[in-house]
């Protein structure tokens, strides 16, 4: 489709200065197709396709920081891998104890760790990190409530009020750990933009424009012969056309878009390569519980039960999903890495076709009859459903498209919508819809008790009206549930944690509140020619998306430069 | 001096009224930017419920406030100059994404719409003078490219001369890799190179406008007295065509290329999202996209300002080159 910039002879038709920097760009571009674009393979640099980086923000508080803040510039203490199940890969602590009655966490810090501006780390800076976060309503978004101290040079302990097992991963996995040194004289830690970041990530930033910003390896970092890349530069491409165009003109290395017809793009060049880690799983979001406001059909459990039997999901895969997305779970997780998690083995699968007699005797049972136009009616009133997504979701709007002939079959009429970004979520938080195509995000670690407490807990809901931006839009409040998260949350006992979300998974299974539909493609494209080592299909050592949190500075670190 | 203050006085009432539709229209939109942050970091990691008050406490509880307290609020702040945080790029202040935008938009809209206009008018007064000829035949063709859709006109050119064949780059505001930004001949070198291809699509698409207003304007002014005059007189055929025909024939242009100035500003939205140029108008994407109100309303205040300054300026400037509108004192 695309070629390979090598027609120079063109350019003399143009005037002046642009011919003078095209010319220079092209020869540029043609050395760069033949050794691999930077002159010294040895240490390389590579080109990461960023967001928006207008603001030179580096602040790791903030929710608004550029991208690589957050794994390559600061660390965590631990870090969890979202791409398969395994134990949390130690970064800056190397051990940590809770004692019996789960409200103190002690954690062993690993010696040698110096901050890039050649200060020692030590336990302090972990103290005063969670105490800093502690006292600041504003950069706590997690509701850490723990008085942290350095018992020793490498060892912190965390107090916690009450008995807080869970949260751990927000403690280990999910908090950059900042340097004492500086952040003790920052006035308001909530809005400074920290312009000048001490970290102990592998990388320290090199320079900045809104445009463009390069980091540069940190010498001093603490893995002995890490990182090996000697420059990475960030490009702001917003747009999956951009990074398209980009990835073949050989201009960047890593990118994160959802390219249609990716294979054909892979081909246009034999540096290319890309690895699809489907992790989240798009669900129907229904507004399921009248007893909080919820209005319409879909309040009826048959009906959404009557939904998922009629669901034809290998259609919608190859529809919608492009061929990429992966088969998911009635429980919500994500089958493969989440098996040990799924209690029944029989349900860790979707059904992938559909069995629309089954769906039809549930919902004549339910007392829904069919009417002459072939909708099913019940007491006056039709069996019509109103499904939104975002315009522009172009995958969304197909599941939508497809589904609404998939259910005519059954005599339920889906009237799919289509709206602004901004009117989708508020309508979702605020409980103002029937249906709402979703997906289920990443939780705090793999343990699913962070997908279902957000997902299904009482307390993380709010009646139709109140926004219940914690994440149960679907309004779903069932007693037998959030005992079953309480027992999970009072117990590092794995055994006793699966028997407890083995209760809430035949609840949901049963419910519906979610309808899940498949696992949706995340695709991540890598350049091979200025650096290999990059994530594979068999070897997911991170969730490779450039805008994942903590995982880039794993990548960024275990790449080599290419030969 | 009347005139002037009567001019003067008008645009003070129309900024008023700017400013006041400017405050209302975006809080009239869906949703609230707590609520769209807290979205945003659900599909990124956990969210619980005290995340929200956290970043209520972080964004500063203004949008809760009476509409009339915020209204207050909005002016207090206009007058002194400080246009407010932005949401979206928290916590920059918003005169610094605009500082820093602008320049981009001003150049590359700017310096293509005034090209723009230069040729087509100078066109258009060649096609006027001699009709029929090839000039003549030319306003077809620039019609046609204006009719055909921005969007897919500049898709399209960006195709073939960034892909295709790779004559100008793919995107951006000047080459990251090589240059670095300030006072440099390979960074303006860089700039120009990148701004060519966009401003390109902006002229080609744009010049059929002013070529056939300016054409069909001399072609009437043609036909005036004064014209037959002139030639009876004996004036030379350029002294007509440029002192007499021309310089009347251009005045309804010039008002048009006034407020064409003025939107300047807030044209270059599709531009900027094809070309990944780095100007306003991806600023004011994302403002949408996020209900970033501060950034929003930091936006249309300078495209309502460069609006009502292009007419005002041109209000002024049309008593001087066209006395006939000057009124009675």
């Amino acid at each position: 489709m695309l070629r390979n910039p090598t027609n120079r002879t063109r350019t003399r038709r143009l005037v002046s200065a642009a011919a003078v920097t095209a010319t220079a760009l092209l020869l540029g571009a043609c050395s760069g197709a033949a050794n691999g674009g930077q002159p010294a393979a040895k240490d390389a640099s590579i080109t990461v396709a960023a967001g928006d980086i207008t603001t030179k923000n580096f602040n790791p508080f903030s929710s608004t920081a550029l991208q690589s803040t957050l794994g390559v510039i600061y660390e965590p203490l631990y870090w969890y891998n979202f791409a398969k199940q395994s134990d949390p890969t130690p970064v800056l602590a190397t051990g940590y104890s809770w004692n019996a009655a789960g409200t103190e966490l002690t954690i062993k810090l690993r010696h040698d760790v110096k901050w890039n501006d050649g200060q020692p780390f030590t336990a302090k800076d972990v103290a005063f990190t969670f105490n800093l976060v502690a006292k600041t309503p504003a950069l706590n978004p997690s509701g850490l409530a723990a008085t942290a101290s350095a018992a020793a040079d490498d060892t912190a302990v965390l107090t916690f009020k009450s008995k807080s097992l869970m949260q751990e991963p927000a403690v280990l996995a999910n908090q950059a750990i900042v340097p004492e040194h500086i952040w003790k004289d920052i006035k308001d830690p909530t809005t400074n933009l920290n312009d000048n970041p001490v970290g102990t990530g592998p990388f320290k930033l090199k320079s900045f424009t809104p445009q463009s910003y390069v980091l540069t390896k940190n010498d001093q970092y603490w893995e002995a012969g890490k990182p090996t890349v000697k420059e990475v530069r960030y490009i702001p491409l917003q747009s999956a056309d951009a990074a398209s165009a980009a990835l073949v003109a050989g201009k960047v290395d890593w990118a994160s878009a959802y390219l249609p017809g990716i294979d054909n793009i892979m081909k246009s060049s034999k540096d290319l390569t890309y690895v699809n880690t489907p992790v989240m799983t798009t669900v129907i979001v229904t507004c399921a519980n009248s007893g909080l406001g919820c209005a319409g059909p879909q309040t009826d459990p048959a009906v959404r039960k009557a939904i998922n039997l009629a669901m034809n999901r290998e259609q919608l895969a190859k529809l919608a999903g492009g061929g990429v997305a992966g088969v998911g779970s009635p429980t919500l997780l994500l089958p493969g890495r989440d098996d040990d998690w799924i209690a029944d083995s029989g349900s860790a699968k979707l059904p992938q076709s559909a069995s629309a007699d089954e769906a039809n005797k549930l919902l004549d049972a339910a007392g829904w009859t069919k009417g002459s136009d072939g909708v099913r009616t019940k007491a006056g009133k039709r069996l019509s459903l109103t499904i939104q997504t975002v315009t522009g979701w172009s995958d969304y709007i197909l599941i939508n498209d497809t589904l609404k002939q998939q259910l005519a079959a059954i005599g339920i009429e889906l009237k799919p919508s289509q709206v602004s970004w901004n009117e989708w979520n508020a309508a979702q938080t605020n409980g103002k819809f029937q249906l709402s195509l979703d997906s289920v995000g990443l939780g705090a670690s793999t343990n699913p008790y962070f997908t279902y407490n957000s997902k299904l807990a009482t307390p993380n809901t709010a009646p139709v009206g109140k926004s219940a931006s914690a994440g149960n839009q679907s309004r779903f409040s069932d007693p037998a549930v959030d005992a079953a998260l309480t027992t999970a949350a009072g117990t590092t006992d794995a055994a006793v944690q699966k028997a407890e979300y083995g209760k809430i998974q035949a609840v949901i299974e049963d419910q519906l509140p979610y309808i899940p539909v498949y696992v949706n493609s995340m695709l991540t494209e890598f350049n091979t020619s200025r650096a290999t080592g990059w994530p594979t299909k068999d070897n997911p050592y991170v969730l490779p998306a450039a805008w994942k949190a903590w995982d880039a500075g794993i990548v960024l670190k275990t790449i080599t430069p290419a030969k | 001096m009347r005139y002037l203050l009567r001019k003067l006085a008008f645009y003070v009432v129309a900024l008023w009224a700017a400013l006041t539709l400017n405050f209302l229209i975006p809080r009239l939109m869906p949703g609230n930017p707590v609520d769209l942050m807290l979205s945003k970091l659900a599909t990124k990691g956990p969210v619980t419920p005290t995340t929200r008050a956290a970043i209520e406490a972080l964004l500063g509880t203004d949008a809760n406030g009476s509409l009339w307290v915020q209204y207050g609020k909005y002016l207090h702040q206009l007058v002194s100059g400080d246009l407010g945080t932005s949401v979206a790029y928290f916590p920059a202040p918003v005169s610094q994404i605009i500082g820093q935008t602008l320049p981009w938009t001003v150049g590359l809209i700017g310096l293509a719409t005034v090209i723009s206009f230069l040729v087509g008018i100078l066109l258009g007064r060649a096609a006027g003078w001699r009709r029929g000829s090839w000039i003549d035949n030319l306003i077809p063709v620039t019609t046609m490219l204006q009719s055909v859709p921005y969007f897919w006109l500049a898709l399209l050119l960006l195709f073939l001369l960034g892909s295709t064949w790779p004559v100008f780059p793919l995107n951006g505001g000047y080459d990251v890799y090589s240059v670095t930004p300030g006072w440099n001949l390979p960074f303006a070198r860089s700039v120009v190179y990148h701004g060519t291809l966009p401003a390109l699509t902006i002229v080609v698409s744009s010049i059929g406008g002013w070529m056939l207003g300016m054409r069909n304007m001399m072609v009437s002014t043609l036909s005036e007295d004064f014209v037959v005059t002139a030639e009876a007189k004996g004036l030379t055929p350029r002294r007509i065509r440029s002192r007499y025909v021309a310089r009347n024939a251009v005045l309804p242009s010039i008002s048009g290329f006034a407020i064409s100035l003025g939107f300047v500003v807030a044209g270059s939205i599709v531009t900027e999202a094809v070309f990944s140029y780095p100007g306003i108008g991806s600023a004011l994407l994302l403002a949408v996209g996020n209900n970033d109100y501060a950034l929003m309303q930091g936006v249309f205040l300078i495209i309502t300002l460069a609006v009502l300054g292009a007419n005002l300026l041109v209000d002024l400037l049309y008593g001087v080159i066209d006395p006939r509108t000057r009124a009675r004192s």
